[in-house]
Order: structure tokens, then C-alpha cells, then sequence
């Protein structure tokens, strides 16, 4: 069961008496006060053992704690400034390999026509020279689309990595 | 490390400056007033004088970066101790240390510095009834009776209300008077 509280009115003064060392001034309330008592008590016993903690306290030096506290802060502003910039190469990066899905599909969809087109130009060959025209067109685009394939999966790893890497 | 690193790092270090709440020469002067009260009261209240070391760090380094500027020493120092309790009740939460504390206890310093083999007794009497406590009124206890703070402070240091504050330190009062064997008189 939670105790009643009771009060004395003289509570405060008996804290205070503690507190200065005066326990002297207050020590016939109480004799007679066992609110006041118990305050003297607990009061008493936790001012000494914090008096005590102070004296045995090894706290670090202000000038330490100051550094610290800069390094730290600048490490997060540098944080703070860079990722907005990180988060644009990443999209940058991202944009990128976009890309070199959209033109290898691009080229994988133009490789089908032009496998259906050698087909039609089989059964027209009184068109062949035409057809021998196209083919060295598809050479001579392809090889180049196919190097720029190429170089962006390549790349685009080592971009990413660049970018979402800690520094 | 590019030259535009450089000039960010630059830029950031400047602003960590800017940041803080105080100067250098301000903060010194606080610190030495409030450093070993705020580290006693993390000592006691985590019952683990090393992790005290960390938690003092991390209370100083919350208050320079803290945006409210209290406009004097007393809410400073009020201030500061909110911050020092936030960080206990993250710990407890975090590292469950109420229940090794149970176990522990409430670490007395150590009696060998100086004090008389009475002091030293009543000491460890203290810790073990305030290991007997619940984590707020150990910290209650603490905030009322050690470190002097009026109902108000307390109140806004642990989160509670200001009018509940004299009903919780009875409370917690009788326990400990009771724990430390006084509960009789």
C-alpha cells in the first residue's frame, strides 16, 4: 500500500540546514519531527555521497571535451555537405545504367528487324546489292553502339561505387 | 583529397564553430562548475562510472549543439541536466540496465579516498538501499537531495509534472529511508 503523505511546514528549512552544514540550528524539530528526521536522513546521506563523487570525480579536461566536441561537429557538417551530393551521383548513376538498358533493348529490338530483313532479302535477291548496302550500315553503327554498351556497364559499377562509398 | 574537399571541410568547420550554443572561453568556465555534479549524477543514475565518462561527453557535446540558449546559469545548468537524464532513460532503454543494475546496485565511489570507515559504511548502506529504487526515484532522490534542484527543475528534467513532483520524492523518500533501515522512527 502507497504511504499517505504527510508534511511538515518546516521541510524546507530542514533541507536547507543540510545542505549549508547547520544541521546544529534545527536539531530540536528534529528531535521531535519524524517527517523532518527522515528528510535529515536521506538528505544527509545523499549531499555526502555527492560530495564525495565530485572529489572522486576524473572528468575529462574542458579544453578536451571542446575538441571533441569540434571534431565531431565538423565531421557532421562535411556528412551534411556531402550528401546531397552523394545522393546525385547515385541518381546520376542510376540515370545511367537506364540508359544502357534503354539502348540495348534499342539495338537488341533493331538486331530482330534486320535478322527479318536478311530473311526478305534472301527471297528478293535481285535486290541484293541493296541488302549488301544495309548490312555494311549495321556494321558500321553497330560496332560503335556496341563499344558504348560496353564501356557503360563498365563504368557505371565503379560510378556507383565512387558514389555511394563512405569517404 | 581535392581542393573542393578541402574548402568543404573548411566551410564545415567554421560552421561546427558557429553551431555551438557558447564560446570557447564561456564553455570552460560552465564546464568547471557543472562537469563533476553532472558526472556524479550519470555515475549514480547509470550505476557505471565508465559509461559516466561517455554519457558526459555526449552531455556537453547535446548542449553546445542544442538550439534553445538558455538565458542564464540556472537554466544552464537545469538545461544540462535534462539533457543528462534524457541520455540515462536512452541507456536504460537501450542497454535493459535497470535489471543489471538490480544486481549491481548503486555503485558508491570509492570509499578508500579519505573517508572514515563509518562514512565508508553508511556509504555502501546508501548504495544498496538506492540500488533497491526504482530508476526515477533513484534519479528523483538524486536531482532533489543531492544536487539541491527545485520541484520545477525536477519536473522538467525527468519529463513529469511540476504539481506531482512532491508527492513522487515522499514516496520515493519513505523507500529509502525505509531501505536504509530509518523507515521506523
Amino acid at each position: 500500500m502507497k504511504p499517505t503523505m504527510v508534511e511538515c511546514p518546516r521541510e524546507s528549512e530542514v533541507f536547507e540546514a543540510v545542505a549549508f552544514d547547520r544541521v546544529h540550528d534545527v536539531r530540536d524539530h528534529l528531535a521531535e519531527c519524524a517527517i523532518c528526521a527522515e528528510i535529515a536522513d536521506v538528505a544527509g546521506a545523499l549531499r555526502a555521497e555527492h560530495a564525495a563523487a565530485c572529489r572522486e570525480a576524473h572528468v575529462p579536461s574542458a579544453g578536451a571535451v571542446w575538441w571533441r566536441a569540434t571534431v565531431r561537429a565538423r565531421a557532421e557538417a562535411a556528412q551534411t555537405v556531402s550528401k546531397p551530393i552523394t545522393i546525385l551521383q547515385g541518381v546520376a548513376g542510376a540515370c545511367g545504367v537506364g540508359l544502357a538498358v534503354a539502348v540495348a533493348s534499342l539495338v537488341w529490338r533493331s538486331l530482330h528487324f534486320f535478322d527479318s530483313a536478311a530473311g526478305f532479302v534472301a527471297r528478293l535477291e535481285e535486290r541484293r546489292d541493296e541488302i549488301a548496302t544495309a548490312s555494311a550500315l549495321i556494321v558500321q553503327h553497330g560496332v560503335p553502339i556496341v563499344l558504348a554498351l560496353a564501356a557503360c556497364f563498365v563504368l557505371a559499377p565503379v560510378a556507383l561505387y565512387f558514389a555511394l562509398a563512405d569517404e | 583529397m581535392t581542393l573542393s574537399s578541402l574548402e568543404r571541410l573548411g566551410a564545415a568547420a567554421a560552421e561546427a564553430d558557429e553551431a555551438f550554443q557558447m564560446d570557447e572561453d564561456t564553455f570552460r568556465v560552465f564546464y568547471e562548475r557543472t562537469s563533476r555534479p553532472v558526472w556524479a549524477y550519470l555515475s549514480r543514475a547509470t550505476g557505471d562510472p565508465r559509461q559516466a565518462d561517455d554519457l558526459l561527453q555526449e552531455t556537453y557535446y547535446r548542449f553546445l549543439r542544442a538550439t534553445a540558449t538558455p538565458a542564464d546559469e540556472a537554466h544552464r545548468r537545469n538545461y544540462l541536466f535534462r539533457i543528462a537524464t534524457n541520455l540515462v532513460h536512452d541507456t536504460r532503454r537501450h542497454a535493459r540496465l535497470e535489471a543489471v543494475q538490480l544486481q549491481d546496485g548503486f555503485e558508491p565511489a570509492d570509499p578508500r579516498h579519505g573517508d572514515t570507515a563509518a562514512g565508508a559504511a553508511r556509504r555502501v548502506d546508501l548504495a544498496r538501499a538506492m540500488a533497491r529504487l526504482k530508476p526515477r526515484e533513484r534519479d528523483l532522490l538524486w536531482l532533489a537531495y543531492a544536487q539541491g534542484s527545485s520541484h520545477k527543475e525536477i519536473a522538467d528534467a525527468l519529463g513529469l509534472k511540476t504539481a506531482s513532483i512532491k508527492l513522487l520524492l515522499f514516496r520515493a523518500r519513505r523507500r529509502l529511508a525505509t531501505f536504509m533501515g530509518g523507515g521506523a522512527r
